[in-house]
């Protein structure tokens, strides 16, 4: 089976995410950048299958600007059999970032396609359901896992829902909008690490794609950092757990008004 | 100005959001509320759906509660239309040809101000908009669903241990959430009681879900769930970053933690510095006896 796992590289999760000069815009100096989180748990829940079945092909693609190459470099390193970079600038749009993919999925002709549900710099999740609709397939959201059906008809996919999992048997081609998988995302092997600086990553251009870049998109206007909060008011107990318990709980009734 | 709001049913009652999105989308125009019939989401079914619907409809602007499956639905159906698409957003003001809304990045992060091109498919996160006291549901007219893509089948449905018995998480008006300082998931009773006293959903820091404690549905933060109601109460949670990010928005926050420079008090509109298993027992019966004097 052949996997396509999507990827966006981000600015990692740790670091503080500060609002640029232009005010619309985040600050990029100093920035260190990483696969989206939830692109990394697509990436492990695809090698996972071709732990347990060797002929899996697990390739990855980028939609983004040059340094995008780092991040294919480290799903490489991470286990991944081949990559591809289409070049595009930061701010495409999500709709024809679908379109990009899925002129590269016609190509590639993959069996699973893997997007992590939403990328966590814009944290839209419009990519994802975008292009099973650009390729006319299904999809299925929150997925936790994939397996092989024991009923040899396809995939047991499992979402995440309230209060459980729906699970879904699915035929391929299909769409998989990855939530999280059970294991974490695994780290590069030294051996990876060395096989992934040895490979090339193709480079494609959005106009080889046939992309011209105009479907509606969002134009931000404004950024800023979440209003400032602190200057709470603090208790210690020293013994008297009751006594501040109950000043806590008046103080939501009469000042918060929340209980 | 036309709006189609697309409601969401749980246990056959409107969701919460939904009521709230109706309310406030009167006031951008004339306002079509309508729902997928049936239980189970299905993208391409609800998507196509909802898509012919709002063609019908001579729809502008096509608005979704951001719920795990509304932000699903709302995705596909703007991809579906060509349409814009605004995802999770926390405001939003209309004008005539397009829309600006107010929508959080960078999990939380950072606020951004978007303009939209209409028409456009919005999703608004629950408890973005509070509903006016007195607000009446609306009439809400039904969509059948389109068919469905034999290619994906719903098989079964697996319960977790806590079974969907509160109230759904990200819709909740209070929060309970627990972290590694409650010690091991013996302790878990304590998060409960007070959750029950509160009328709250119960949470989790990353921490507590990965290590098996709690399922992954409850977590709280980046990678896991956005929260944003009225209270959110932090025991046992050190406050890094990542959790901060799903739910610094939260009205009011209530930090316990034994380590007075946890950073979970930078941002903690009460603070209580000390041993959790002392104070969450006294705090539950302090809560019930406030709510039972009213």
């Amino acid at each position: 089976m052949r996997f396509l796992v999507c990827l966006k590289q981000v600015p990692d999760s740790t670091v503080r995410v500060k609002v640029g000069g232009d005010g619309r815009s985040i600050a990029t100096d100093g920035v260190t950048w990483s696969i989206s989180p939830y692109d990394e748990y697509a990436i492990e829940l695809a090698l996972e299958r071709k732990d347990a079945d060797p002929s899996t092909v697990v390739s990855v693609v980028a939609v983004g600007p040059a340094r995008s190459r780092d991040a294919l470099r480290q799903a490489l390193a991470m286990g991944c059999d081949d990559a591809t970079l289409v070049t595009a600038p930061e701010d495409l749009g999500g709709l024809d970032v679908a379109k990009a993919l899925a002129a590269v999925v016609k190509e590639m002709k993959p069996d699973v396609v893997l997007c992590g549900k939403q990328a966590s710099d814009d944290d839209l999740g419009l990519v994802g359901p975008a292009l099973a609709e650009a390729l006319g397939w299904p999809h299925v959201g929150m997925l936790t896992k994939a397996g092989v059906s024991t009923a040899a008809d396809g995939l047991e996919l499992w979402r995440e829902v309230e209060g459980g999992h729906e699970v879904w048997k699915a035929t391929p081609p299909i769409v998989g909008l990855v939530h999280k998988s059970e294991k974490e995302p695994r780290y590069p092997s030294l051996p990876g690490i060395m096989k992934a600086k040895k490979k090339e990553i193709p480079e494609k251009s959005l106009s080889a794609l046939g992309i011209t870049g105009a479907s509606p998109r969002l134009e931000i206007i404004a950024m800023e950092p979440p209003p400032q909060r602190g200057g709470g008011k603090i208790w210690r107990l020293d013994g008297d757990a009751q006594g501040v318990a109950e000043q806590v709980a008046k103080a939501l009734h009469e000042e918060a008004k929340v209980i | 100005m036309k709006i189609l709001v697309i409601a969401e049913t749980k246990d056959n009652a409107l969701r919460r959001v939904s009521v709230e999105i109706a309310a406030k989308a009167a006031s951008f125009g004339e306002v079509v509320v309508a729902a997928v019939k049936g239980q189970r989401y299905s993208p391409i079914a609800h998507a196509t759906a909802v898509a012919e619907k709002a063609k019908a409809e001579g729809a502008d602007l096509v608005l979704v509660g951001a719920t795990l499956n509304g932000r699903d639905l709302a995705a596909r159906t703007a991809a579906k239309l060509g349409w814009a698409y605004a995802g999770d957003c926390t405001d939003l003001t209309v004008n005539d040809r397009t829309a600006e809304a107010q929508r959080p990045m960078y999990a939380g992060k950072v606020r951004a101000t978007v303009k939209v091109p209409l028409p456009a498919v919005i999703s608004v996160r629950p408890g973005a908009w509070t509903l006016p006291a007195g607000a009446a549901a609306p009439s809400v007219s039904e969509i059948e669903p389109a068919a469905e893509d034999a290619r994906l089948r719903f098989d079964r449905f697996e319960a977790t241990a806590s079974g969907g018995k509160r109230v759904s998480l990200a819709e909740a008006r209070a929060v309970v959430s627990a972290g590694r300082g409650l010690k091991g998931p013996e302790n878990w009773k304590l998060v409960e009681e007070l959750a029950d006293a509160l009328g709250a959903a119960t949470g989790a820091s990353r921490a507590v879900t990965d290590a098996g404690w709690r399922p992954n549905e409850e977590q709280v933060g980046q990678t896991g769930k956005t929260v944003t109601p009225d209270l959110y109460v932090a025991l046992g949670i050190s406050g890094a970053i990542q959790h901060l990010a799903g739910m610094t928005s939260s009205k009011v926050i209530v930090a316990v933690n034994k380590d007075p420079d946890a950073d979970i008090f930078k941002i903690a509109d009460y603070g209580v510095v000390g041993d959790l298993f002392e104070f969450v027992p006294a705090f539950t019966e302090a809560v019930k006896k406030v709510k039972g004097s009213g």
